[in-house]
């Protein structure tokens, strides 16, 4: 007997934890989550339409209540995914409806994510807010969904490639042009390096990526070495795009100037480190471009474990967190590009909102910023960046 | 001894009931015990011996009865209750911890108060207590370095450290060596003499005349008696202890013909504890193995079961070269081996008789790949009923039944399997003389049947009851074979410490 | 056996009771959990896991361990979705036997390494799951592959996952459910699995080739690793290298729900498939309720040391139970 009343414990146990936890994200509207950052969101330049909604100028469909929206996330452990959660509740706050926030434990895991997926349809959402890992995995609960006339709103790297007309909108960072930022701001620091590599001794650019499927890392990678080889052709004949990510490699790796690409063994942070003392030990290396977090964690556990950078070499990473903010702050890197999670929560729950109310809704870029030692406390570039 | 009131005796266990489910396994039992002496306490195994050391020392609760210890009533409740107050136990398996030293073992549990231990205070403790015992035995040495008889010493200290008034040794000669059991038996005196009162197990009838005060003998969880050692004769225990079961006398000559046709023939075999042994067995013969422990009898069983791997040697079947790479290729050839060691070697434990019972045989017990379940059952209650095993059920998990049982379902599982051969290694080890007599007339019967039968035991008197040859072994090596007629303790005794490599042991031993 | 049966049954009663009450108490508190969607998805959840925890339980029952089903899995979809998808027109279903063919072969892998080479199973399956993931990788050139998404009418979809609203995978997990259940119980195989558990020497020496029997318990466990790797390709549609670890852990820990005891010699299949659904009823059910991804991790723990504890428990009380028994035997 003394199992069944193990048993009986457990599921109490887990009873009492779930009726505790419960209220807090779906039931109920957020209550006292304060989020000071909403006030300021005026300032934010990329998001007029927010601004204006509160006050709901078209109103076409004031009568469809609206009281649930789910949103499934990549990831939920992650700084950035705090952020973006973050953003999806004050926006709930703001329109008054319940947000659940889902996010498998790793970016690799597509089946756990589904069944997120499912179980959110499942609750009759009024509207989803979904960034896919796969969007060829999710074909049939995206196809369930629109048939029951449930809106999906992509956000992050949102749903590449839906069949036309289930995806209504997407609230993202241009990636391409988010990469070619960093390219911008590094450019400067190693031309003249650049203009004087020849193919005797060439020179090394490198990129670290944390994947070669995602399509938002593989957007900065790509933004980035494109722009920096369209950059570097100006002052050198003599350049290459190699690596790990085959499809926007030029080929030539005898090249004056190399924009080298290393995608690590596996996502996990073990990998990225091993792939960033790799890149460290590439020869006459001036610049290391790191397209996620994950990949900047990786380049400074390294840098942590005792490798040193070379004199003069320009690190530069994408995101924030804690530790980067101190990187950049001591001036260990050079500076960072930075996406804004908040704004992407904000405006994927916002876009979820209007769509449910039946309003048409478009894309919108929530932007990517410059951010380094200089300029990282301005209040308004302060906001972009999580810890 | 029930009449004596304000007796002298510091403990006494009077009318101890206690049943299991049902069955007595103790009814009625009274012992008691004065101080200064050494009491014998003596059984077959199942007599009651340790069910009577468990009641006292609070491992079973006994149904009924009283346990008097100087005088008033006292029941413990776990064995630490029964150290503390002055009972402890020398257990035969030793409980010690290797990797510790002698005085962290004698005072584990007991460090002192306090998160860092005091190594200095419990050496010198230690010490102490040897000299009590007048032996020496350095407390700091690690208890794996010593050898078995003064790891024993070392329970005794322990039990002694409780300040105990009562301490019983559990068949302690068992693993010792003639000069070992001589500083037991000063060290038991010793404690004699300082009073304390010795409750002491053991099988050895003349250990007991030459230790013991008393003699109190179970049979069957009834007392049957307390003797004044000193007017005992060594039959006469050994009358008490048997009471109904009656020793067959040896074996006068064999009945297996001159000519009868030899079945299993063994050249040269060798291994690493092997060297050139070779015979021949007989038709329906049953060929006893003798030697002392460690005479390489039962690898010479394994490797003729293949078992072990032999380096050179043939072994031939029914006139035919047999290459025996495995057990499997032994049991295909008709060759079945009862291990000494059951439960390892010889059953799963967990497994129910059925299944342990066809365990070999399960070839025959299917069709088309599916386990015919009835034709097991009707198997498996055939030989239950033919050589008695005593159990409810088929069913019956194997783990729960008393070792003769045991033996008989390894037996019924080369028997189902239809063995002509059947190498039984001590057959008898571990199991209650009334089960035994049950495994004699088994085999013999077996053996009559035209199964042969290669039997090892260390036990001379089942040897010589039992075969029709004697063949002995000595470090490896057949030292000499004895026809049944000529062989008894002696000549097998000769030729079991024969080898010329017995001197050069005895050399390195005075090293 | 009758014992051992009896006994199963009762503890299978006692898991499935657990669920019924899991489910009763989701039904309630988790939003959306009454619907057929709701059951389609802890199917969908339950496929790959289910097939990986049968061919575990086998491994398990005889004392070892396969921590390699996981990447096995997942190597064997992943290699296989390379064929399919560079494999010059290699029509599917060929890929798909070829899918069941790897998981089988790093099965034989396992069971040779640990019956041939003598390696301890934990120590051999390890090196086996590192060696199957890195093997997916390096065919693949760490890239994703892709089977038919589970869209429109590819027979892929219907044959292995789903045909509309219907668990066509849950047809087959059960059918294959029964057929382990009776190779486990009725034939030599299952027979000898439990006697191997329960002491392999003692099963050598009554002159049974265990180590055979013993590699093709591994060799099931690969088998249903490949297998599962279909419907694991079914359901999720694109496989991503290098993943997989963790998914053994979770059939692991199916089976220990299910009462199988880790020092092998009994356990039940039956229970491992209860097992299975306990976890993804649970994940889903505290999706439902809103609880976020860490605390289903942790609940699940939580579920696995209490099944443990409840072994042991059972274990205990059968062992008072088998201390005084053999005394009655012997004083007849």
């Amino acid at each position: 007997m003394k199992k069944f009343i193990a048993i009986l414990l457990v599921i109490l146990l887990a009873t009492a934890f779930l009726v505790a936890c419960n209220d807090e994200p779906v039931v109920e509207d957020p209550p006292t989550v304060e989020e000071p950052e909403v006030i300021d969101e005026p300032e934010v330049i990329d998001e007029p339409e927010v601004i204006d909604e509160p006050t709901e100028v078209e109103e076409p469909n004031d009568d469809v209540d609206v009281s649930y929206v789910a949103v499934i996330s990549k990831g939920f452990q992650h700084q950035f995914w705090q952020a973006v959660y973050a953003g999806a509740r004050a926006a709930g706050e703001t329109y008054g409806v319940a947000v659940s926030f889902d996010g498998p434990p790793s970016e690799a895991d597509i089946g756990p994510q589904l069944e997120m997926l499912r179980s959110a349809l499942a609750r009759n959402p009024d509207a989803i807010a979904f960034a896919a890992l796969d969007t060829e995995a999710a074909l049939a609960e995206l196809a369930d969904a629109y048939n029951r006339g449930i809106p999906v709103i992509g956000f992050d790297s949102g749903i590449p490639d839906a069949p036309a007309g289930q995806v209504l909108a997407t609230a993202a960072t241009d990636n391409i042009a988010a990469g070619a930022v960093g390219a911008d701001n590094m450019f400067p620091e190693i031309q003249d390096a650049i203009a004087a590599a020849t193919e005797d001794a060439p020179v090394t650019i490198a990129i670290l990526s944390q994947d070669a499927t995602s399509e938002s890392v593989t957007g900065r990678t790509q933004g980035f070495a494109e722009r920096m080889y369209q950059l570097a052709g100006g002052v050198n004949d003599s350049v290459a795009i190699v690596g790990g990510l085959g499809r926007i490699n030029t080929g030539d790796t005898d090249a004056a100037v190399i924009i080298d690409v290393t995608v690590g063994a596996t996502p996990e942070i073990a990998d990225m480190t091993s792939a960033a003392l790799g890149v460290l030990n590439t020869p006459n290396l001036l610049g290391v471009f790191c397209s996620n977090e994950g990949a900047v964690m990786g380049l400074l556990a390294t840098i942590g474990a005792g490798t040193n950078v070379p004199d003069g070499v320009i690190l530069v990473g994408f995101d924030a967190g804690s530790a980067q903010k101190e990187a950049v702050e001591t001036g260990l890197m050079f500076g960072s590009v930075t996406q804004d999670p908040f704004q992407i929560g904000y405006q994927a729950v916002s876009l979820a909102v209007r769509a449910a109310r039946g309003e048409a809704v478009h894309d919108v870029d929530t932007g990517a910023q410059w951010w380094n030692s200089s300029n990282m406390h301005n209040p308004d570039i302060a906001i972009l960046l999580y810890d | 001894m029930g009449d004596i009131r304000n007796s002298p005796y510091i403990l006494e266990m009077v009318d101890i009931d206690k049943r299991f489910q049902g069955v007595h396994a103790l009814n009625n039992c009274s012992i008691n015990l004065k101080a200064g002496e050494v009491l014998a306490l003596m059984g077959e195994n199942g007599a009651g011996k340790s069910t009577m050391v468990k009641v006292l020392t609070g491992i079973y609760k006994a149904d009924s009865g009283d346990i008097l210890y100087f005088g008033k009533k006292v029941v413990f409740k776990t064995p630490k209750a029964a150290q503390i107050a002055g009972i402890s136990i020398v257990h035969q398996e030793l409980n010690l911890m290797n990797h510790l030293t002698v005085a962290q073992n004698i005072f584990i549990g007991r460090e002192g108060k306090g998160f860092f231990l005091d190594e200095k205070s419990i050496v010198r403790k230690s010490a102490e207590l040897f000299e009590r015992l007048g032996v020496f035995i350095d407390p700091n040495e690690y208890v794996k370095n010593l050898t078995v008889g003064k790891q024993q010493i070392v329970e005794i200290a322990k039990a002694i450290s409780f300040d105990s008034k009562v301490i019983v040794f559990d068949e302690p000669t068992a693993t010792l060596t003639d000069t070992e059991i001589d500083v037991l038996f000063d060290i038991i005196n010793e404690l004699k003499s300082k009073g304390v009162g010795i409750i002491y197990i053991s099988h050895r009838l003349d250990e007991i005349k030459r230790i013991t005060d008393r003699v109190t003998v179970l049979r069957d969880g009834e007392l049957v008696g307390t003797k004044n050692t000193a007017e005992l004769e060594i039959h006469d225990v050994i009358h008490m202890m048997i009471g109904r079961v009656t020793y067959e006398p040896p074996k006068q000559t064999s009945s297996v013909p001159e000519d009868a046709p030899v079945v299993l023939e063994v050249e040269n075999l060798n291994s690493k504890d092997v060297h050139d042994v070779s015979f021949k067995l007989h038709k329906g013969e049953i060929l006893g193995f003798a030697g002392l422990m460690g005479a390489g009898r039962t690898e010479v069983a394994r490797l003729i079961f293949g078992a072990d791997k032999r380096t050179r040697g043939n072994i031939i079947i029914d006139g035919k070269a047999a290459n025996i790479r495995s057990p499997h290729d032994a049991v295909k050839r008709g060759i079945g081996y009862l291990s000494e060691d059951r439960k390892r070697f010889g059953l799963a434990v967990d497994m129910s008789i059925s299944n342990n019972m066809i365990l070999a045989s399960l070839n025959d017990y299917t069709s088309v790949g599916f386990i015919n379940e009835n034709k097991i059952a009707t198997t498996s209650n055939e030989y239950v009923d033919k050589i008695d095993v005593r159990t409810p059920s088929i069913s019956q998990i194997v783990k729960n039944l008393s070792g003769g049982n045991q033996q008989k379902v390894v037996i019924a599982k080369w028997l189902i399997r239809n063995c002509d051969i059947l190498i039984f290694d001590e057959p008898t080890r571990g199991i209650d003389v009334g089960a035994k007599s049950e495994i004699y007339k088994l085999m013999n019967a077996l053996a009559e049947n035209g199964k042969s039968i290669i039997m090892i035991s260390s036990e001379l008197p089942e040897l010589l009851r039992m075969s029709d040859r004697i063949l002995v072994m000595c470090e490896g090596s057949h030292t000499g074979t004895l026809p049944i007629e000529e062989a008894d303790q002696h000549s097998i005794m000769t030729l079991a410490t024969l080898n010329s490599s017995i001197n050069h042991t005895e050399e390195e031993i005075k090293q | 056996m009758n014992i051992r049966i009896r006994r199963f049954r009762l503890e299978s009663f006692f898991a499935l009771g657990a669920l019924t009450i899991l489910c009763i108490i989701f039904s309630i508190f988790a939003r959306g959990f009454n619907q057929w969607a709701t059951a389609l998805n802890i199917f969908a959840s339950s496929y790959a896991i289910g097939f990986l925890a049968i061919g575990v339980t086998f491994v398990i029952i005889t004392g070892g361990i396969d921590l390699s089903i996981g990447t096995v899995m997942m190597s064997s979809a992943l290699i296989g979705g390379f064929l399919y998808q560079n494999g010059e027109g290699l029509p599917l279903w060929i890929c798909l036997i070829i899918i069941v063919l790897i998981g089988t072969a790093f099965g034989t892998l396992n069971g040779l390494m640990v019956t041939k080479l003598e390696l301890p199973p934990f120590i051999a399956t390890l090196g086996t799951m590192m060696v199957a993931a890195g093997l997916g990788s390096i065919i693949t050139s760490v890239q994703s592959q892709r089977f038919p998404a589970p869209i429109g009418d590819s027979w892929f979809t219907r044959t292995f996952f789903r045909i509309d609203n219907f668990p066509v995978g849950a047809i087959w997990l059960f059918s294959f459910l029964i057929i382990a259940l009776i190779v486990l119980n009725k034939t030599k195989l299952g027979r000898y699995t439990f006697a191997i558990g329960s002491n392999e020497e003692a099963v050598r020496l009554s002159g049974v080739k265990a180590s055979n029997w013993k590699c093709i318990a591994y060799v099931i466990s690969g088998f249903c690793a490949g297998f599962g790797a279909i419907f694991h390709a079914a359901a999720v549609t694109t496989i991503v290298p290098n993943t997989g670890q963790g998914t053994e852990l979770q059939a692991i820990a199916a089976v220990v729900i299910g009462g199988t005891s880790l020092k092998g010699g009994s356990g039940s299949l039956t229970g491992t498939i209860i097992g299975v659904f306990f976890m993804s009823v649970l994940r889903i059910g505290l999706q439902g309720m809103g609880i976020n991804a860490a605390s289903q991790v942790f609940f699940t723990g939580i579920v696995v040391i209490g099944a443990v504890l409840f072994d042991i428990q059972r274990t205990k009380r059968a062992n008072q139970v088998r201390k005084v028994k053999p005394v009655v035997q012997k004083e007849k």
